[in-house]
């Protein structure tokens, strides 16, 4: 245990005697942004931050006090304001929490990375430069957009109880954005979606050549969307590339299965689960090729990490396995609500933030169908690529989802590019047509830094990997006034 | 937390220390962001989640010659420590501006403006929020947040400009939930915490649940008559600001009203909107430390007759600047009365659906200012003008040009203001003053 948060939680205990436990989270953050749009700089930022969660138990209930006053003093008053605050709700909680919540686990774990040392701002530029010039394909481009964020965050767990954890999550994101225009219409193409090329790492992750190929295929596409017909509406065969996947399973699987949304925590802002809790052990959730996992350990995936911040231990675990649901997205503290299994998945926004139930990594683990044989099999079809759009109701069932960029399959082929490919339906049901499953060459790791949950609100990262996949008899259909 | 907390204080020493440091060819604009919350959050009318945040945070925009560049910190409340690290922060800044290319649009704040808006509330003690709040709430399935505290806001440049906000409020922000999954969704939000008042409200709430016990009325896709109030409404106020009003994303395609500004659709002339500092929900002056006008009309009368320009796209477009924030999103929006009588409501959609709320919209197809969502909560069929019973969540899609245009018929005579419920790193400041409307034909698709 660092020196420095034994003397905090030192003070902390003696403001505190009555507290039967205090925990003590510090997160330190700092995160570079950097943007060109149309081949100029627009905007070069740092973020820095430092607080501290103190977590203070009493009676079966814990309580918090969030401070970025560092000083002894300053977490002596976080103790008493957290030991006031559980006294308070004693008596009044939810549940009547044990100890074993809060394990004294003993960790230091750190994103795998390469490359160090940060690349300095003219050369994150003269990438950015090049990117917006390999995006503007064409005049009818009327806007180009590169940026790059590449940051890191530790946090640290220690506890009365003996937890001593250290973490470290290294990460960058790179958006490439072309915008075309030709009359009326305009379509927007992008690298994987809004922040989708989000992973863990060092500076290996700023690929300049691969990325500015990428750049020069967005640009393309961007043109080429302007001179394609609308995406027909109908009933038909619907293949989803990984980039669309990561949306498919993050709100149709993922939020659906977080016992803390089943358990009702959720019921005035994000939304509850169409899952109930004796659903967990024996629900169809979908065909029998559908296998997802809870896997905190892929390297490079956003939702990586070593423990959560409750410091329970995390390891891959099977959620859905063959279509049948086998265990919920619920943390120790679910766990012990619902007498459900769960996985290590009590993760917050920030040092401000308590940590609620998320999704870390959440994968659909691949098949064996190479894609060339997937489209094949299938006579009437569309295959889309990357989020545009995605609303789903409260309880995660009845969803519309759209993408940038679509193909249609006739008689086996891919034959002609689609504009503004929607599609809609209902989670139990759709999960149910999935007829294929791509094979590991089509496995695609993304991540988005955009998941909100929880009151007071967070947003946090989550990683999705996924082959790419075929769903029968979905409702497709374009854009329209 | 801290009884004695001064945000205002933090903010000045702040200010005083970063300008101190400025040399003469450098210029900068400072805000601030602070706040002393309280959180209970509860579930079935018992405490989930609850404790106390104390942060502040300064964001710095830096300027040198052509270059420009922009940190943010945390500060930990110690003066000196927090001057120290500003320094440090600035020195970083110094040398990574140096390596940046020159920004064209660069925006170097010149207002030098001063404005002072403090109010102050009367919040329960922090030991006595769950018998206060989960106290009357007792036999209900009763969920939500219950937030108090003082949020600031703070900006100053070093042409002068120095702009200080700070508001106490309370947020008791809940739905009440029957067995067979049916709810009604409320707040209860001031400054004073009136317990009496409290309890009225949680009666009205009791007295709607009445309603939602009638069997589920389940719809088939189509087009349905509805009035949509104001709850339901606000969740389309940002729609204004994401692909929106905004100048840039006006210029580069981004926004959804392109065929507005063009003239090609036109919203109905019923339809009003202005941006209207004047709720007193959230301070006019943006990060920069510019003041924006109280009022500026944006829609009249189904026309665009304004975008949201910040100084820097004025600069870049050529074009003058409104005092719009760096997103260039609507602030303080307010929509025109109609003349329909709330109390007339019913009686006046006939047979539709009242929309209590809307839930997760998002753009199905921006160029067409096209919207999906769903219906969420008491969602009512109504024939004949009375109420028949809760209908099941239906997802609908419609163009903005038909909801707010060609299928619009009347918007109420009441306008209520919604204070912002969003709490994403920080309790956020805000509001809207909007009221209903009359829609002929909200399209349900699924």
């Amino acid at each position: 245990m660092r020196h420095d948060l034994r003397r905090l939680l030192d003070a902390a205990s003696a403001a505190a005697p009555e507290a039967a436990w205090l925990g003590l989270r510090r997160r330190r953050s700092q995160t570079s942004y950097y943007l060109a749009r149309d081949g100029k700089a627009e905007q070069s930022a740092c973020e820095y931050d430092e607080g501290v969660m103190l977590e203070a138990y009493y009676d079966g209930q814990f309580a918090y006090a969030a401070t970025q006053d560092l000083s002894p003093e300053g977490m002596a008053r976080a103790a008493r304001s957290a030991l006031a605050a559980a006294k308070a709700a004693a008596g009044r909680g939810v549940h009547r929490f044990g100890l074993d919540v809060r394990p004294a686990s003993r960790l230091g774990w750190e994103s795998e990375r390469r490359l160090k040392a940060p690349r300095p701002a003219d050369e994150v530029y003269g990438f950015l430069f090049k990117a917006c010039e390999a995006l503007k394909a064409g005049d009818e481009v009327i806007q180009t957009e590169a940026s790059l964020v590449a940051g890191s965050y530790d946090y640290e767990i220690v506890s009365s109880a003996g937890a001593d954890i250290e973490q470290t999550i290294h990460f960058m994101g790179t958006g490439l954005q072309s915008i075309a225009r030709r009359g009326e219409l305009v379509q927007r193409r992008s690298a994987f979606g809004p922040r989708g090329l989000t992973r863990q790492g060092g500076w290996e992750l700023l690929d300049d050549a691969r990325l500015l190929a990428e750049a020069g295929r967005v640009g393309r596409e961007a043109l080429e969307l302007l001179g394609a017909e609308n995406c027909p509406s109908d009933r038909r065969t619907l293949v989803l590339a990984p980039d669309q996947m990561m949306l498919q399973i993050h709100e149709s699987v993922g939020h659906p299965l977080e016992i803390d949304r089943i358990l009702g925590d959720e019921r005035n802002y994000a939304g509850s689960s169409f899952v109930k809790l004796d659903d967990i052990g024996s629900l169809r959730y979908g065909s029998p090729l559908m296998n997802v996992s809870f896997d905190p350990d892929l390297a490079g995936e956003l939702g990586s990490y070593g423990a959560d911040e409750i410091g329970n231990l995390a390891r891959k675990e099977f959620i859905i396995k063959d279509g049948v649901l086998v265990r919920g997205l619920g943390s120790l503290e679910s766990q012990a609500r619902s007498g459900k299994p769960g996985v290590a998945d009590q993760r917050a926004s920030d040092w401000n933030r308590p940590p609620i139930d998320r999704m870390a990594n959440l994968n659909l683990e691949p098949g064996d169908t190479p894609v060339e044989e997937m489209i094949k099999g299938i006579e009437k079809g569309v295959f889309m690529r990357t989020n545009r759009s995605w609303s789903i109701d409260d309880y995660r069932n009845k969803f519309q989802f759209g993408c940038e960029y679509g193909t249609l399959i006739e008689d086996g082929r891919l034959t002609k590019t689609v504009r503004d490919p929607n599609y809609r339906g209902i989670s139990s049901s759709f999960w149910n047509n999935l007829c294929a499953v791509g094979d590991r060459a089509s496995f695609e790791a993304f991540g988005t830094p955009n998941c909100g949950k929880g009151e007071p609100n967070q947003v946090i990262f989550v990683g999705h990997a996924s082959p790419v996949c075929a769903f029968n008899d979905v409702e497709v259909f374009g854009g329209e006034k | 937390m801290r009884a004695d907390i001064d945000h205002r204080k933090r903010f000045e020493a702040a200010r005083d220390a970063l300008f101190a440091e400025l040399r003469s060819d450098e210029a900068a604009a400072l805000a601030f962001e602070a706040e002393s919350s309280d959180f209970m959050r509860f579930n079935g009318a018992k405490v989930r989640q609850s404790g106390s945040v104390e942060q502040a945070h300064a964001k710095v925009k830096y300027f040198r010659g052509p270059k420009s560049y922009a940190f943010s910190l945390g500060l930990g409340g110690d003066p000196q420590a927090d001057a120290r690290a500003l320094a440090a922060a600035l020195g970083e800044a110094r040398a990574t501006a140096g390596l940046l290319p020159d920004d064209p649009y660069q925006a170097v704040p010149a207002a030098g403006d001063v404005s002072d808006s403090t109010r102050r509330g009367k919040l329960p003690p922090a030991e006595e929020i769950p018998a206060r709040v989960l106290g009357p709430a007792q036999g209900m399935d009763f969920v939500g947040i219950y937030s108090q505290g003082a949020v600031c806001r703070g900006a100053a440049n070093s042409a002068g400009a120095s702009h200080w906000y700070e508001s106490d409020t309370f947020l008791c922000d809940y739905s009440a939930w029957l067995p067979n999954g049916r709810a009604v969704k409320s707040s209860y939000a001031g400054r004073e915490w009136d317990g009496a008042a409290y309890e009225r409200q949680l009666a009205d709430t009791r007295r709607s649940l009445e309603a939602l016990h009638r069997p589920a009325v389940e719809l088939k896709p189509g087009a349905y008559r509805a009035y949509v109030t104001p709850d339901a409404l606000n969740e389309l106020i940002v729609f204004f600001s994401w692909y929106g009003l905004g100048e840039r994303e006006m210029r580069q395609g981004e926004s959804a009203y392109l065929a507005l500004r063009e003239g090609r659709e036109s919203l109905s002339p019923l339809f009003s909107l202005e941006q209207d500092f004047s709720l007193g929900v959230e301070p006019a002056f943006n990060d920069d430390g510019e003041l924006a006008p109280e009022r500026l009309p944006l829609i009249e009368r189904g026309k665009l007759v304004n975008t949201l320009v910040s100084s820097r796209s004025a600069k870049q477009y050529g074009v003058a600047s409104n005092a719009a924030g760096a997103d260039e999103g609507v602030r303080s929006p307010a929509i025109a009365p109609g003349s329909l009588p709330e109390a007339d409501a019913l009686k006046a959609l006939g047979t539709g659906v009242y929309v209590s709320n809307f839930h997760y919209l998002n753009w199905s197809d921006p160029v067409n200012a096209r919207v999906t969502g769903m219906t969420r909560f008491a969602c009512l069929w109504v024939e004949g003008g009375e109420i028949v019973g809760p209908i099941k969540d239906m997802r609908w899609d419609e163009s903005i040009y038909a909801l707010l245009g060609s299928k619009l018929e009347a918007l109420s005579a009441e306008r209520r203001l919604i204070v912002e419920n969003l709490s994403y790193g920080g309790r956020l400041t805000g509001g809207c003053l909007i009221p209903g409307i009359l829609v002929n034909g909200l399209s349900f698709t699924l």
